[in-house]
């Protein structure tokens, strides 16, 4: 690259496509992008338009669906409790909650005077009506799993909501962060999925599934209102589609929509527009079946995870956008997580191997276009094992039956999740025996003791200790890789102020268009 | 001559029922099924069950079948599995859509192709001649999704004179439409004009060559004349097919370019109900698809037979055609 700054930014999108073409072909440098959003003053009364992946033309605004349209939920409604950065449990409708010595009994006291933009007054009914329509079976709720520890809920009086649980969780607040967990009226489960009406900064205007839809600010929001007045959304199913409406300028920025590097380097160079990173918002994950004759055998687990540099990894298939994983599935955004990096031994790897007669160990692993990053990374890690003498073929497959034909059927491929769970749903839900979303199927009765114990344990220095136990295991003995915590690129115009993202959610109070 | 319409339509039916029957079971093969497609990675067993339910999914494939033929032919194409809206009303409103860039796409990529085609054969061998052609080659190589990147990049990105995508999906208006339909469209007579152009080149080529064309040149009629008047015409005739093909497959919506524009028409519509395996909405696709296929064929050989009379000789029924040459 001879071109100057300004010539390159002068020609604009044209030359920075040749440019990334012509990087990609011969061994790009790193890929430099600004580390955070732009922040600033925002000018009142503005519009932003926001274009959407949609799932499909089932979506809706119901938030305890599996097919929920995510970008709505943060917008239009509140949870009783939610993440911040650090994913510690922060207020949202609920300003104290406390639980009994045993932590199977917990109270929620909701902020008096929040009202559902229909007018009606939130109170503790609405709550009780909520959690019952999550675990309802024919809802179907992703989290309901999650949330089956709830025995019985009571609305004590009108801000006061009561959970007993059938087994102590220490943890239990926790659980209520996830995006499932929005508050709805009561008795609104047969409409809400059309009226969208919650108690959040934004007011429905209009929702059509796969379509267009938009938000008004709410004047009355309890927490201040939000600095946009409106915000547009926009269904754009293809990728390259959608960055084509970001580059021309119909949109101001893209939802849900990880930029693979050529790209992000063509928005990041193009005038008008630049790329956010969102930091470890990819948490990629290699899941080897532990149920496969190929990994039922821990110490072929372990080789696999002596014979890889997860630092090389991050390296090349994501050009250093991220952190290494070193194979513990908590970010290091969380408080819990464990700080410390596991061994790295090819010659090691390769001498296990032998113990066990597998020398010369081949099979596929299987990636899509899913996801843009799963190829670059499957060929790292394929590179990588290969010095232990680990023959792996990269098998790829098609992107819209990978998650139902692949995933938890073939012994080994390329996966990965959205981080923002907290620690304990993080543990539960993805390694815990049994589990739906155990992408591994994995199974160690020490590891779900010491969730068990955890969830139990009132002191909050020995429960976080059992975590970090737990973490330990995982790395250990887990069947589930976690090579790379990827930054999520995303596109954005160079109008947004203060975008940011976590715990699921988009911080919609703060996010605004810069002053002219 | 009705004779040969009967039979047209006759194996034209076969086609649309064969269609149907064969996208049917093509997406039975396919992995998965509407409800875990819908739930991806939140398949777990219980969501799948649920929603199969509330999805009325029956599991005997050939009942479904012989079921969806009955309705059909009655003109019942039942509900999108995914939406429950009637599929006859989301299929004609996407169709409406693709006619949108269709028909202009047609009208001035059929003239532009014949009058260039006509004009690089009567100038064979010069350079206005080779530069046609190879511009031709060119856009015939170049796959279509290419092109519209590269008209994006310049006509909505670089200068931006019209927009990229169509924002508003199917709640679109035809104000947003219009100026968005101008690129799709443009993609579109780019790709096809060229197989069409050179058809007619190469048609017009051998009319030139003909003894008619010679005894007209011979007899003192102007060229422009033999080649408008005489060749031209002609010339036509082989070139009709190959316009039909094109025809067909502009109005069956082209997936790749519809989906680079987010443009709503039959095409994007046809790769979302794949991509969640929307059975009733695919099967009403293929059989339109087939429908237009059938019929852009059949108005082909309608006017072949209307311009050609050694063609409606050719079809006559057997005998009379015999004592036809014995009086001659």
């Amino acid at each position: 690259m001879t071109l100057t700054i300004d010539r390159r930014h002068f020609l604009g999108g044209l030359l920075g496509g040749a440019a990334a073409i012509g990087l990609s072909a011969c061994g790009a440098p790193a890929l430099r992008l600004p580390e955070k959003a732009a922040t600033g003053v925002a000018r009142a009364g503005a519009t932003m338009r926001i274009a959407r992946p949609a799932a499909n033309a089932a979506e809706t605004l119901d938030p305890a669906s599996s097919l929920s349209a995510y970008e709505y939920l943060g917008a239009v409604y509140n949870r009783l409790v939610k993440l911040d950065r650090d994913g510690e449990t922060v207020p949202d409708l609920a300003t104290e909650w406390s639980s009994n010595a045993d932590a199977t009994t917990w109270d929620f006291a909701l902020q008096p005077g929040v009202r559902f933009h229909d007018g009606r007054v939130l109170t503790a009914r609405d709550v009780r009506y909520t959690y019952g329509h999550i675990l309802d079976p024919d809802t179907a709720s992703p989290q309901a799993g999650a949330l089956d520890q709830i025995d019985e809920i009571e609305a004590v009086d009108t801000t006061t909501v009561r959970f007993r649980l059938t087994t102590p969780n220490a943890e239990f607040p926790s659980l209520l962060t996830a995006y499932q967990c929005y508050i709805i009226p009561e008795d609104s489960a047969a409409e809400i999925g059309r009226t969208g009406v919650g108690t959040g900064p934004f007011v429905l205007e209009s929702f059509t599934p796969a379509g267009a839809g938009a938000v008004r600010a709410n004047e009355d929001y309890f927490g201040g209102r939000a600095t946009l007045d409106r915000i547009e959304f926009y269904s754009i199913q293809d990728t390259s589609a959608r960055v084509n409406a970001l580059l021309a300028r119909q949109v101001d920025l893209l939802s849900q929509t990880n930029l693979d590097n050529p790209t992000a380097r063509v928005v990041a160079n193009s005038p008008g527009t630049t790329v956010a990173r969102v930091e470890n918002a990819q948490w990629y994950t290699i899941p080897m079946l532990a149920t496969s004759d190929e990994f039922a055998d821990p110490t072929m687990r372990q080789a696999m995870k002596l014979a890889y540099d997860p630092r090389a990894i991050l390296s090349t298939a994501l050009q250093g956008t991220g952190t290494p994983g070193w194979d513990n599935p908590v970010p290091p955004q969380l408080k819990a997580w464990m700080d410390e990096e596991r061994e790295h031994d090819p010659e090691k790897a390769r001498g296990l191997l032998k113990t066990i007669g597998r020398e010369d160990f081949s099979t596929r692993i299987y990636t899509s276009a899913y996801e843009p990053n799963f190829t670059a990374i499957a060929t790292a890690f394929a590179s990588q094992v290969s010095r232990a003498g680990i023959d792996l073929q990269i098998t790829n497959t098609s992107a819209d039956s990978y998650y139902t034909q692949i995933w938890m059927a073939e012994p080994l491929m390329v996966s990965y999740w959205f981080t923002g769970r907290p620690i304990d749903q993080l543990l539960n839900q993805i390694f815990r025996t049994g589990s739906s979303y155990n992408e591994s199927a994995w199974s160690n009765a020490q590891f779900d003791q010491l969730l068990d114990s955890a969830r139990a344990d009132t002191n909050d220095g020995s429960r976080l200790q059992k975590y970090q136990d737990a973490q330990r295991l995982i790395v250990e003995d887990s069947a589930d890789l976690t090579p790379v915590f990827g930054d999520r690129l995303v596109g954005l115009s160079e109008d947004v102020v203060n975008y940011d993202e976590y715990g699921f959610e988009f911080d919609y109070l703060a996010l605004g268009l810069r002053e002219d | 001559m009705v004779r040969l319409i009967g039979i047209r339509l006759g194996t034209g039916l076969i086609t649309l029922f064969l269609a149907a029957f064969f996208v049917f079971f093509a997406v039975q093969a396919l992995p998965g099924d509407v409800a875990e497609q819908l739930l991806g990675q939140n398949a777990t067993p219980e969501a799948v069950e649920t929603l199969r339910e509330q999805l009325g999914l029956d599991s005997n494939v050939w009942a479904r079948f012989v079921e969806w033929l009955g309705n059909a032919v009655t003109g019942d194409f039942g509900d999108s599995l995914v939406t429950g809206e009637p599929v006859s009303s989301t299929i004609w409103a996407s169709f409406a859509r693709t006619l949108l860039i269709a028909i202009p796409a047609m009208v001035v990529g059929i003239a532009l192709a014949l009058l260039l085609g006509v004009w690089a054969a009567a100038r064979r061998g010069s350079r206005t001649d080779s530069t046609v052609s190879v511009l031709a080659l060119v856009a015939m190589s170049i796959p279509e999704f290419v092109v519209a990147t590269v008209l994006v990049l310049l006509l909505a990105i670089l200068v931006p004179v019209f927009p990229a995508t169509v924002l508003s999906g199917p709640d679109a208006s035809l104000g947003e439409l219009l100026p968005a339909a101008v690129l799709p469209a443009l993609t579109l007579v780019i790709s096809m004009t060229a197989y069409i152009l050179r058809a007619m080149r190469s048609s017009t080529i051998d009319g030139l060559a003909t003894e008619y064309a010679t005894t007209a040149a011979l007899k003192g009629v102007p060229r422009r004349a033999v080649l408008w008047r005489h060749v031209a015409p002609t010339a036509v005739l082989p070139v009709l097919p190959v316009i039909s093909i094109n025809v067909a497959w502009l109005l069956g919506g082209v997936v790749v370019v519809e989906s680079v524009f987010n443009y709503p028409g039959l095409g994007k519509l046809m790769i979302d109900s794949v991509s969640t395996r929307d059975l009733p909405v695919l099967q009403a696709i293929a059989v339109l698809s087939a429908l237009v296929y059938v019929t852009a064929n059949l108005v082909a050989d309608l006017l072949a037979l209307a311009a050609d009379p050694r063609q409606r000789t050719l079809h006559q029924p057997r005998g009379r055609r015999r004592t036809a040459e014995v009086v001659r």
